[in-house]
């Protein structure tokens, strides 16, 4: 690094220009990922938090939710699929509530459990759902924006049936929208309130949320007629709209490591080529291709590194000051890896500039190739 | 003693039809603290000499022999590590390292050596001192004259103590005056430190500053009368 240091310190309006680059991209690169991880969060944290390992849904719903009506008895049938250790109902329905004494309409996804389930959500304000309190209900923190506060009466639209807020939990969206935590009946009333929509189902639900392995999946899909069996993550998958999202911002990040690639290739192979008759002389003098290769990595790796820290302290700088409406979420642990994945990108852009110097002729040295 | 030998060295560039002889059958011995002009037309191949000593080309056939070892006998990869330790190179004056300051420029030796010690510091400070440029250490080459740059390039040839000293048209640059200044620092290093030096030029000038002139046609070599200096 005896060059790569000094030529830094030298020329230190065109390494700064490269350098700002390299930072701006790595900036890019992290807000992407801040995005995409916001958007998968907020498109079906509920899902992600949910403490289970698979959903059984009504055989066609394609895992969804909202297409699914299972009958209540499902839960025993799964219950007793030798291998299931735990299996709870899951009630899911969309709906628009206003806050009494405001005409804000909120929309919010339903989401129904038995209170005394391991489905029951960590509450971080005020109590949990309580089945001798039908109509309690727990909020995921982000219906407070709308200014829902503890003990507010919500107005379910358009009927107008009434609950009270008890509490309030985090993590828990579902489609973008606030999850709503109710008792399993209060939820029927809602979601079947129209005669003969539950078919010829008497107390149904939407699907269930079990715990168990593999094995038991596979088990509980041969044994138990009329379901199908997703894992959680695969649920998460199937949202609506969540591959999409994900999927099209991914490929934009996926473009920009081949963007960040050729700009690095571009760079310091032109940086290389415009020292090729530096690089003979320092042949000549008796510098071999491998220290002026090491230089060279030592020289691109110092920049990268700098640039990935300059873009991560910014976009931690954006996340900062990002309105919480935004769902931006930056991971630390994604930062790592992008920034190691750029540094790879960076490394590879340097290969072309590699071959350059490993072809350069000492002779120039004395002008004897051109 | 003879520090470097150069026994019916040809060198041949292509082959078939485009075949040119650059050297034909040259011999010549420099010995411990001799400076040797080379002079001739251009063409006569006085570069292809010198890249030949300095081990930037192999002889098509021919022995060059520098501090008693055969040049043919090294790998291709070792060539550069012998070139850092045994051969000096003053090229023109565009040959120092644009962002390296005079100082640098001599200490990069030493870290291509891997030894950028006390010592190499020392000695750095003290080949710059004995050219006249203790108040330029650290001047970058944008900064200094030309003169001063072929005196710092004099300084970087000699920093690895090398065996043989190779200077090709080190004057080309220069005006008349600070030509003959460097050439003379050239001079008084290769006898004080007991180099064997082979300097290509174009300028009759400079030629008594040397012990030989040795005339180069068609890549043949012949002694030339002796010039002024005794
Ligand atoms: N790579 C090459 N391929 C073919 N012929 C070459 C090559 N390099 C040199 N020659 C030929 O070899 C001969 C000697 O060249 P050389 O460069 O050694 O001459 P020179 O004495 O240094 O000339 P000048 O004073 O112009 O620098 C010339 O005829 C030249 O055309
Ligand atoms: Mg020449």
């Amino acid at each position: 690094m005896f060059l790569a240091l000094r030529e830094l310190r030298h020329s230190r309006l065109r390494y700064g220009l490269i350098g700002a680059i390299l930072a701006l991209v790595a900036w890019l690169v992290f807000l992407l990922s801040g995005l995409a991880n916001g958007l998968a969060t907020d498109n079906g944290s509920a899902i992600q938090h949910l403490n289970a390992d698979y959903v059984v849904f009504q055989s066609g719903a394609r895992t969804l939710l909202h297409r699914s009506i299972l009958p209540m008895q499902t839960v025993q049938a799964v219950k007793q699929v030798s291998g299931v250790q735990d299996a709870a109902p899951l009630g899911q329905f969309t709906i628009t509530v206003q806050r009494v004494g405001s005409s804000e309409q909120i929309d919010a996804t339903v989401l129904a459990i038995d209170p005394t389930s391991f489905l029951a959500p960590p509450i971080i304000t005020g109590t949990g759902l309580d089945s001798a309190n039908q109509n309690g209900v727990v909020l995921d923190r982000t219906a407070q924006r709308h200014g829902v506060k503890l003990g507010d009466t919500l107005k379910v639209m358009p009927a107008g049936q009434e609950m009270t807020v008890v509490g309030f939990t985090e993590g828990q969206t579902y489609s973008h929208l606030p999850v709503i935590y109710m008792d399993i009946p209060l939820w029927q009333s809602l979601r079947f309130a129209a005669p003969g929509s539950a078919g010829a189902i008497t107390d149904p639900i939407s699907a269930v949320a079990v715990k168990m392995d593999s094995a038991a999946a596979a088990r509980v899909a041969a044994d138990v007629p009329g379901v199908e069996v997703a894992t959680k993550d695969s649920t998460l998958q199937n949202l609506p709209g969540y591959k999409e999202e994900t999927g099209s911002v991914n490929m934009i990040q996926a473009f920009l490591f081949i963007i960040a690639a050729f700009i690095m290739a571009a760079f310091f192979y032109v940086l290389t080529l415009q020292k090729s008759n530096q690089f003979g002389v320092l042949k000549a003098l008796g510098a071999s291709t491998r220290f002026l290769a090491r230089d060279l990595v030592g020289q691109v790796l110092l920049m990268t590194i700098v640039g990935v820290i300059v873009g991560a302290l910014l976009s931690y700088a954006v996340a900062a000051i990002i309105p919480a409406a935004v769902p931006f979420a930056l991971s630390t642990g994604l930062v790592v890896v992008y920034g190691g994945v750029l540094l790879l990108v960076a490394l590879a852009g340097t290969l072309l500039s590699l071959f350059q110097i490993a072809r350069v002729d000492a002779l120039v040295a004395i002008g004897r190739v051109d | 003693m003879d520090k470097l030998l150069l026994e019916n060295v040809s060198k041949v560039y292509g082959s078939g039809e485009n075949a040119v002889t650059a050297l034909d059958a040259v011999s010549l011995t420099v010995r411990e603290g001799e400076f040797v002009a080379v002079v001739g037309p251009s063409g006569s191949g006085k570069t292809t000499l010198l890249a030949l000593t300095g081990a930037l080309l192999l002889p098509t056939s021919g022995t060059i022999t520098l501090n008693g070892e055969d040049t043919k006998r090294l790998a291709p990869s070792a060539l550069a590590k012998f070139r850092l330790e045994h051969i000096g190179f003053v090229l023109q004056s565009s040959n120092l390292v644009p962002y390296l300051t005079a100082r640098d420029q001599l200490l990069l030796v030493a870290e291509l050596a891997g030894k950028r010690d006390k010592a190499a510091h020392a000695r750095a400070t003290h080949l710059l001192d004995a050219l006249g440029l203790s108040k330029r250490h650290h001047h970058y080459p944008e900064a200094l004259s030309g003169g001063e740059r072929q005196r710092v390039a004099i300084a970087r040839a000699l920093m690895n103590d090398p065996d043989v000293l190779l200077a090709d048209e080190p004057t080309a640059n220069l005006d008349s005056v600070r030509g003959r200044e460097a050439v003379q620092m050239l001079a008084a290093q290769v006898r004080t430190s007991h180099k064997a030096a082979i300097m290509v030029t174009h300028d009759e000038r400079m030629l008594d500053l040397c012990d030989r002139v040795v005339r180069i046609a068609d890549g043949r070599l012949s002694d030339a009368p002796m010039t002024a200096r005794h």
